[in-house]
């Protein structure tokens, strides 16, 4: 019981160093925000939208730029950590070492959330869609929770290959599919104005796919850092 | 310099393989009638799912492989791993390939953005980002343990992929129809029941043929690169 209360402090202090990184700093989420908006912009002129068009596309472009933005926190959160070898430290921490995935994956599923609570309002502002749904918010959590989880999973990976960074997104699209299809549908779903009870098979996959990648992590993280 | 023998076994296999081959391939052009409405464009099938099946065999041997890898740490799993994801990648791309050439009679289209279409493509990509994984990384042991890691949380998401067809509308055929919609299935004859399981069998051999070859292939390799060390 001790140990599991330590464990949980580790994963705390972790996401609070991170948190207080990213407060001093403000170089994550505002670069990662922009980076988003600018991908809308990008998708708005590449693909002509009418105004018919848009309010279908919303869900998915408010999904592919959180993905895209989501991949430069993750980026940046690893490589803090390489940086003066300070993930060396983490590593000598005396508890498990999945406890220093669950506290990144905590801060990047935070940072990214807070990305995706500030896009709404411009979204909405855009597309003259209201998109403030509780449901809505229900599946970012979810869907950004699963992504994040996996995320953190294969930075941890692409951080150890000389291509570093560029490997990231690599590994990361194809496998984060199913998750941004669901997420995809739910909100399409939810913005369309269909009951939750019908997407209850897409939240149920997201569901899965939270405990499927945290289980990868608990099992895995410290096979990926061992030296 | 020690250099391993080809086993007999593995010969045997060779000739079973090519043998039984031929065999399939005549009782598909000779033996199973033409489908009624599709025609002889049919016959694609039986090398389709074979292929498709054998793929699919061979990710999952891979992670098997990864798995044994990460238990015993010997490199040996880890060659099994690189050689069945590398047959396999060849499998995924004769099943896509020959889907094509059915997809284009039948369905008007080359392709077509179906979700099991798309997503055994973006099996392919997981797969061939495996290999580039493996480029970046320096020693032989990081390789086999990241690479190990990395086939295992890839074959968790096909599960997750396969649910997401369910979910889907799908126009793709379902052969195996478990009950309820089974609308799109076509039924088969017994003949071709027949070929079809033959070619699930002759694909099952070559993939084992072919990854035993994969596999000595790196047996060698680390042998030389041994003596050369």
């Amino acid at each position: 019981m001790k140990s599991f209360l330590q464990y949980l402090k580790v994963i705390w202090q972790i996401f609070r160093k991170d948190f207080q990184v990213e407060w001093r700093g403000k170089q994550g989420v505002p670069v990662m925000l922009v980076f988003s908006l600018l991908v809308v912009f990008l998708f708005n002129f590449a693909l002509q939208l009418s105004p018919t068009l848009q309010a279908s596309l919303t869900a998915g472009l408010l999904w592919v730029s959180l993905a895209f933005a989501s991949t430069l926190g993750l980026n940046r959160s690893i490589s803090l950590e390489r940086e003066s070898n300070a993930l060396d430290g983490l590593l000598l921490v005396p508890v498990d070492r999945s406890a220093v995935f669950f506290g990144k994956a905590l801060s990047n599923f935070t940072f990214t959330t807070l990305v995706a609570l500030a896009l709404l309002p411009v979204l909405s502002l855009f597309y003259q869609q209201n998109l403030f749904h509780l449901p809505l918010v229900l599946v970012i959590v979810l869907g950004v929770g699963a992504y994040t989880g996996l995320g953190t999973l294969l930075s941890a990976l692409s951080i150890q290959s000389r291509t570093r960074d560029v490997l990231l997104p690599i590994l990361l699209y194809p496998l984060a599919l199913p998750i941004l299809i669901a997420a995809v549908e739910a909100s399409r779903g939810i913005l369309a104005g269909q009951p939750l009870g019908d997407l209850k098979s897409w939240i149920f996959l997201l569901l899965a796919a939270n405990i499927l990648f945290s289980a990868a992590g608990l099992m895995f993280f410290e096979t990926i850092l061992e030296e | 310099m020690t250099l391993h023998k080809k086993p007999s076994l593995l010969s045997i296999l060779d000739i079973l393989s090519i043998l039984l081959f031929t065999a399939v391939l005549i009782l598909i052009l000779f033996f199973t009638p033409t489908e009624l409405t599709m025609g002889p464009v049919q016959k694609v099938f039986y090398f389709h799912v074979a292929s498709a099946w054998g793929g699919m065999l061979s990710f999952i041997l891979a992670a098997a492989a990864g798995i044994g890898y990460l238990v015993t740490r010997k490199v040996r799993w880890d060659w099994l791993s690189l050689s069945s994801v590398e047959v396999g990648l060849v499998f995924g791309l004769i099943a896509i390939l020959s889907g094509m050439i059915w997809a284009q009679p039948i369905w008007n289209t080359w392709w077509v953005w179906d979700p099991r279409l798309t997503t055994t493509a973006i099996m392919e990509i997981i797969y061939l980002a495996y290999f580039i994984l493996r480029s970046g990384l320096d020693t032989p042991e990081t390789r086999a343990r990241l690479g190990a890691v990395y086939v295992i949380v890839s074959v968790i998401t096909v599960p997750l992929t396969f649910f997401s067809i369910r979910l889907f509308r799908t126009i793709h055929p379902v052969v195996i129809a478990t009950g309820g919609d089974g609308g799109s299935a076509f039924n088969m004859t017994p003949r071709m029941l027949l070929a079809f399981i033959a070619s699930l069998v002759v694909f099952t051999l070559i993939l084992a043929d072919l990854v035993w070859h994969r596999y000595r292939l790196a047996q060698l390799q680390n042998t030389i690169e041994e003596e050369v060390n």
